[in-house]
């Protein structure tokens, strides 16, 4: 078992047949009971989802059944028992990611096929929605434009990560290398906890306090702005931030800086020269991290903003605050119906779809970190 | 005549239901000791309610009559005349209709003595609205449920079936009800705009029950009413919220923009002012600067903003949020309750029927089950109106309209 098989490139015959080789010596390794088990209890599973997904009365037999079949092969062989359900429960996470995942899009599908355009010839589905500028859902012919909330949403996090980056990267640099050790032992833990304080209560100050206060200083007609939003949603992210930069610039190897220092350079210099670049890819996904929580805030944003997606004018206004896409699904689930309901999964693809570049794109980033460190040793 | 009729067909059907739910068994006669237990001390103070234990034979409202009824067999089938204890009736939707179902619940939940004198019944210190109509000496809850045959509990704070009313969005509670996840779907439009039903389609699905009616009077913020305006004519209104007038001093006001705020868009709320307002339900609103989903955000924004204007559930106006007056075709309606024309009346064009729906089912043809039936019943009383309806700043239905809704309800045991 814990051998490597050789896989000879291309020969994919012989691997099958030696996987299935292996199938059968496991077989006849497996007592037989443990094996019966593990097949009523694999069945069992596979009929609980069938039974979930046809709405059967019956699933509750079938999670019965799976129920026992753990508790019998827990009692009696649970080191193979341990193993299915690990795998099993790895399985259904990624199962029901996905299906909830293709749930959104087949949501969203309706008013994609009906707002579907042409380019030259070609149709595509959803076109009308990113080439119209309004959204009146209410009125006789309705138009449901995704432009003004993909704008609020970008003009949000732009802000966001203006206030988020530097401020956190800063801190993070304070904390791992300027901070005497105590200050950072209380610090760090004390900014995590931040991290957890809901985002409603967020909201709800720069609700009462900041928007109308804006709204005075700024001689705005109403309260709601971009900019404002974009203030609360950064201070938000700035706890995931700093956490995370400093464990990124935590992690640069003492030897690389110790070598820095012995050629004489200032305390300074080795951080500006050394320790930045050599953490720059963690930092820069930890900036990413916390722009991927300003995409999707949600509350804050609902609270705060006007709720009457618009388009700002001129594009980079951001005095006043229309509505964001998660602001927009958050004000509008509970009024809506039909198509105006699908052009909300829409939103959701589209927040899902940026917030899945940004996480890929932040793993990629910190993958190349390791590799870089690894060959600077 | 008629409340003596009423009485002896309701002994009959509750004599056969307890023949009947005798042969239930075991169960029901563990349950029936529980119950005949508090009818151990027989004296003759029936009127207190405090011990109501003989008092549960009949549903006959005369409180003084009760002691000496106390022949009927009840101690056996009292508590086994519950062979299907009633579930929990629960309602869900429109934070306009909220106020009045939740306090109706709440006060159902409470089930009051009739010795209590706030909440139900009377005392020295005076008595409830409406009580005239009633003068029970049986629990609040007990007596309306009772007229379905449910059997009374007497006790305070255990209503023969509690109630429960969640908070969400009028479309959200018409969905609900109609698939069967709550028993009453509360809505501030009616079913068919939340929805996109027809009206055969909604005729045989639910019931609408009319239990009050809702306003939208335009509110302005203080320092706009402060400056003087506190009448504004339909055709003004119009022009704000369709941004033809954007500063206040176009219509004699300061020279102030004007945050125009509405609601979101498909609320009942937003709805109903489009079509009564505008003129129609798919009128374009382009002055709206902002849109609130609940009457509390929309009074908290009226309240924090200068030269804010919105319309909003009467429940939700004070001293910060001004109702004004409002002209329409010719008629002036003022705020002023004792006013000729005023913004309560139900001719007020804004106004509008705040709506509970229940589900017509196999069980139940007629759309309202026994449960769901005496819980409406308690609003459609003069004491219901008033402490439900009115006092939550609701408009009140005439005395006409309450006689058609409780054609609706099934008929009283």
């Amino acid at each position: 078992m814990s051998l490597i098989p050789e896989i000879d490139p291309g020969g994919w015959r012989a691997a099958l047949s030696r996987r299935i080789a292996r199938s059968r010596e496991l077989v006849r390794d497996t007592e037989p009971d443990a094996l019966a088990v593990g097949a009523v209890g694999t069945v069992a599973l596979a009929g609980a989802f069938v039974g979930f997904l046809t709405t059967s009365r019956y699933t509750s037999v079938a999670v019965l059944a799976f129920l026992l079949a753990v508790a019998y092969g827990w009692v009696f062989h649970q080191e193979l028992a341990a193993r299915g359900v690990t795998l099993a429960m790895t399985a259904s996470t990624v199962l029901i990611l996905s299906l909830i995942t293709v749930f959104i899009f087949v949501e969203a599908w309706p008013i994609l096929a009906d707002r579907s355009g042409r380019v030259f010839g070609v149709p595509v589905p959803g076109l009308e929605l990113f080439t119209t500028t309004q959204w009146t859902p209410a009125v006789s012919e309705p138009k449901y434009s995704m432009l003004p909330m993909i704008q609020g949403t970008i003009l949000v996090t732009i802000i966001a990560t203006a206030v988020a980056g530097p401020l956190g990267v800063a801190a993070a640099l304070f904390l791992s290398e300027i901070a005497p050790g105590p200050v950072r032992e209380v610090v760090k833990p004390g900014v995590e906890i931040l991290a957890g304080i809901p985002s409603i209560v967020y909201g709800f100050l720069g609700f009462t306090v900041l928007s109308p206060w804006a709204s005075d200083q700024f001689d705005l007609v109403g309260q709601g702005t971009y900019l404002f939003v974009g203030i609360v949603v950064g201070l938000m992210a700035l706890p995931t931030v700093v956490s995370v930069a400093e464990d990124a610039i935590n992690s640069v190897p003492e030897s690389m800086k110790s070598g820095s220092l012995a050629l004489g350079t200032t305390d300074w210099q080795t951080m500006t020269t050394i320790t930045i670049p050599a953490a720059f890819s963690g930092v820069s996904a930890a900036v990413l991290l916390g722009v991927g929580r300003a995409i999707g805030e949600t509350m804050a944003a609902t609270v705060m903003l006007r709720n009457t997606p618009t388009i700002a004018e001129p594009l980079y206004n951001v005095f006043y605050g229309f509505d964001t896409l998660t602001s927009l699904i958050a004000a509008n689930y509970g009024s809506s119906s039909g198509l105006q309901k699908d052009a909300l999964f829409v939103a959701g693809c589209i927040l899902f779809l940026s917030v899945l570049v940004l996480s890929i794109g932040s793993q990629l980033i910190e993958e190349r970190m390791e590799q870089q460190l690894g060959r600077g040793e | 005549m008629t409340s003596d009729q009423e009485r002896s067909t309701d002994r009959v059907s509750r004599r056969n239901f307890l023949l009947s739910s005798a042969a239930v068994g075991t169960a029901a006669g563990l349950a029936g000791c529980s119950g005949g237990g508090s009818t151990d001390t027989p004296e003759p103070s029936g009127g207190d309610g405090g011990d109501g234990g003989d008092s549960t034979p009949t549903a006959t409202p005369e409180p003084d009559s009760t002691p000496t009824e106390e022949s009927t067999p009840t101690s056996g089938g009292d508590g086994g005349s519950n062979p299907n204890e009633p579930s929990l009736l629960t309602g869900e939707g429109s934070s306009t209709v909220y106020p009045i179902a939740n306090k109706g619940a709440s006060y159902w939940n409470g089930n009051a003595p009739p010795s209590d004198g706030e909440y139900w019944g009377a005392n020295d210190s005076g008595s409830v609205p409406g009580w005239g109509e009633i003068e029970t000496d049986m629990h609040l809850a007990d007596y309306f449920a009772s007229q379905y045959g449910f059997e009374p509990t007497e006790t305070r704070s255990s209503p023969p079936y509690r109630a429960t009313i969640g908070l969400s969005h009028s479309g959200t509670g018409c969905e609900a009800v109609t698939n069967g996840l709550v028993d009453i779907g509360n809505s501030s439009g009616p079913i068919t705009a939340e929805l996109d039903w027809t009206e055969e389609k909604a005729s045989e699905e639910v019931v609408d029950h009319v239990l009050g009616r809702d306003g939208q009077p335009i509110v302005v913020s203080k320092d706009i009413y402060d400056a003087g305006i506190d009448q504004l004519t339909a055709e003004q209104v119009r022009g704000i919220y369709q941004d033809e007038i954007t500063n206040w001093s176009e219509i004699g006001g300061p020279d102030q923009e004007i945050f125009c705020i509405g609601r979101a868009v498909g609320s009942g709320t937003d709805t109903s002012f489009r079509l009564n307002m505008l003129g129609d339900a798919e009128a374009e609103m382009p002055g709206v600067d902002t849109r609130q989903g609940q009457n509390q955000g929309v009074a908290q924004l009226v309240r924090q903003n200068e030269g804010a204007i919105a319309y909003m559930a009467l429940a939700f106006t004070g001293e910060q949020v001004q109702p004004i007056a409002l002209e329409f075709d010719g008629t002036v309606y003022q705020t002023s309750k004792d006013a000729e024309n005023t913004i309560f009346d139900s001719s007020y064009p804004l106004n509008r029927d705040l709506h509970m729906y229940t589900q017509i089912t196999e069980d139940t043809p007629n759309g309202t089950d026994n449960r769901e039936g005496a819980f409406c019943r308690m609003f459609l009383t003069t004491f219901g109106q008033k402490v439900f309806v009115e006092d939550n700043n609701y408009i009140p239905l005439p005395t006409a309209d309450i006689e058609a809704e409780l054609e609706k309800l099934p008929d009283t045991a």
